[in-house]
């Protein structure tokens, strides 16, 4: 069966790509990181030094919604607020502890599982819609909280919030600009390993069988209520490393960062980046920082870019579940492949 | 009564525009099986026109009329041309769907009135009589009174008139409905045209009530579905029931200092603690049904 024939009896939303490895996907997964890593921040002023930095952090927290959405197709709207607990922690551990800002990351993103975790569990039962209000529910929630409570920065007490601010420094191996978006992009490779090292094992398998179908996977013998949860689990964890990582380059942060739009948003780009494949997920990272910024460059009002994504949603929506990157990959492989017909 | 009443009756008044969003909602919800999450937007763009009306000094009904025809416009423009193109498709992707007319609604909005405090004011603001020693504007006594209206009004439209028993027709089987010869697009027509008059009325005294201010306006969706939720998207009786007691809890808070700057949360909490008892006898579904 082709590729696009399952994608039509799954009611549109694309499965699984095949899990064979094709030559040069790896090669442009390589070349990708190497200019990422290497070349890039070598040519890029302060500004947009910045801005693609987060769209880097922001990629590693589409990670976790992209691999709800396509292996599990679930649609969590509170990405951006897990992201906020990430940076939360990350902050309250290096104010009380002083400890390297790795460990505190860790330890943010750890939280943010956790949070992730709790926020899921109704999906063991819910799915769908109610699981998307649920977490959509949680994103409002957050942005009220933490708006009351603020980020920890030097204050006293257990929110240890303060007038004046102590940032927290960067990262040893980010002290410049150029230096910390090389450090981002090298912790984005790591969380995209940590999501493929479980879609090929046994998570990922499992969540093809629930994919599929709940009974079948437990005809199987496989713990659907601990797969769905590991699922969530392992989004928040990314969303953490992200809020932990978007911490650390600004060294505070600011409850505006965390509305609940801004996870509707972020979800929105993660379909219209493509969930399926992992192009889409550094696509929808620069749609989201990258994309107004450059708008507002060539002089288009950044509000704008909300009608180019809420277009880009519907017809991805419509009529190409696979995002951007879906379709860029359709073009590569029609130029490589002329034989196949799609 | 003192600051009970007035926060009491502030919170009646954003509580009747939380159930009055929620209705619109469930109403379309039930005959369409579409979420609407540009519900928000759709009144945000009807108040933003009423607001540049008023400051253009045109008469005040043109600003209503154009408000509401403009959010009811929207409604069914999308009814009408994206939302056939996913009539298949499961319920959570027809809700993600809408959120991407959200967003270009919000985003023409925001291109055309950036971020800036505004009032929008209707005549209804200088009107107002006393009950029980409190002043009522007008305003919230209308925002009230039409809640309480619209709900009976489209109870009984479903009960008594034949379009209503195709609603309800379309609720409960969509697919054996559309074999017994139902038009299907016909009858979502009206729901979506219920639900734009309503987004662009509350959307009108939202605007009034808390301010006009697009990203705000489109946001009220989720308390929206927070009153919705309470009526688990069917029941209209209980989304208005929701709507309210969301809007006094909402308020009352106020008068509890610790959790004071926390009291905008409620609607969320209640929200998600329901659907929370909704699924407690739920068991991992075999059958699809969300």
């Amino acid at each position: 069966m082709t590729d696009d024939a399952l994608r039509d009896k799954n009611g549109g939303m694309a499965v699984a790509p095949s899990f064979r490895l094709q030559r040069w996907r790896v090669l442009v997964a390589v070349v990708a990181v190497a200019l990422a890593i290497v070349i890039v921040p070598l040519f890029l002023n302060a500004l947009w030094l910045r801005i693609l930095i987060s769209s880097v952090i922001f990629t590693i927290a589409a990670t976790g919604t992209a691999v709800l959405y396509a292996r599990l197709g679930l649609v969590s709207l509170a990405q951006v607020a897990l992201v906020g607990v990430g940076g939360w922690v990350t902050l309250r551990m290096w104010h009380a502890t002083g400890l390297p800002f790795e460990i505190n990351a860790l330890v943010g993103a750890f939280a943010a599982g956790v949070v992730g975790t709790l926020i899921g569990l109704p999906a063991l039962r819910m799915r769908g819609l109610y699981l998307a209000l649920i977490t959509l529910m949680a994103a409002a929630g957050f942005q009220i909280l933490v708006t009351g409570t603020q980020f920890p920065n030097g204050g006293t007490g257990v929110l240890g919030a303060a007038v004046n601010s102590v940032f927290m420094p960067r990262p040893f191996l980010g002290r410049s600009d150029t230096a910390m978006l090389r450090y981002v992009c090298v912790i984005a490779v790591l969380a995209y390993a940590l999501i493929e090292a479980n879609r090929r094992g046994h998570s990922g398998r499992a969540w093809a069988l629930i994919r599929k179908s709940e009974a079948c996977a437990m005809a199987a013998g496989v713990n659907v209520a601990f797969y769905k949860a590991w699922g969530f689990a392992l989004s928040g964890f990314v969303a953490g490393l992200a809020g932990g990582l978007l911490a650390g380059t600004i060294g505070v942060l600011d409850a505006t960062t965390f509305p609940a739009s801004e996870s509707v948003l972020l979800f929105a780009l993660t379909v219209v980046g493509g969930a399926y494949n992992w192009i889409g997920q550094i696509m929808t990272g620069l749609l989201f920082r990258a994309a107004p910024a450059f708008l507002n460059d060539i002089g288009v009002d950044g509000n704008l870019a909300y009608v180019i994504f809420g277009a880009g949603l519907l017809h991805a929506i419509i009529t190409a579940p696979n995002g951007i990157a879906g379709q860029m990959l359709d073009l590569v492989a029609r130029w490589t492949s002329p034989s196949v017909k799609r | 009564m003192g600051a009970y009443g007035i926060f009491l009756v502030a919170g009646l008044a954003v509580g009747a525009i939380y159930a009055l969003s929620g209705i619109g909602l469930v109403v379309l919800y039930r005959s369409t099986g579409i979420l609407n999450l540009a519900y928000g937007a759709l009144g945000a763009m009807g108040a933003m026109v009423a607001w540049q009306l008023e400051q253009w000094n045109y008469p005040e009904p043109a600003a209503w009329a154009a408000a509401i025809l403009l959010a009811t416009a929207l409604s069914l423009a999308y009814g009408l041309l994206a939302a056939p193109l996913l009539a298949y498709r499961e319920p959570v992707v027809k809700a993600v769907a809408t959120l991407g007319y959200a967003l270009i609604i919000l985003g023409i909005a925001n291109y055309f009135w950036v971020e800036a405090p505004r009032r929008l004011s209707l005549f209804t603001d200088q009107m107002g009589f006393s009950l029980l020693g409190l002043r009522i504007t007008g305003t919230r006594a209308l925002a009230f009174l039409a809640t309480l209206a619209a709900t009976f009004g489209i109870a009984v439209f479903l009960k008594w008139t034949r379009v209503g028993l195709l609603m309800r027709a379309l609720a409960d089987r969509r697919d054996l409905s559309s074999m017994l010869g139902v038009s299907v697009l016909r009858v979502e027509t009206f729901a979506w045209l219920f639900s734009g008059i309503l987004a662009g009325f509350s959307g009108l005294m939202f605007g009034d009530l808390v301010r006009p201010n697009p990203a705000a306006l489109t946001f009220l969706v989720i308390p929206a579905i927070a009153a919705a939720i309470v009526g688990r998207l069917q029941s209209l009786p209980m989304t208005l029931a929701g709507g309210l007691l969301l809007g006094v809890i909402e308020s009352m808070t106020t008068l509890i200092k610790p959790i004071a700057p926390y009291r905008t949360a409620a609607p969320f909490i209640v929200a998600a603690l329901i659907l929370l008892w909704l699924q407690r006898k739920r068991r991992l579904t075999f059958v699809g049904n969300d």
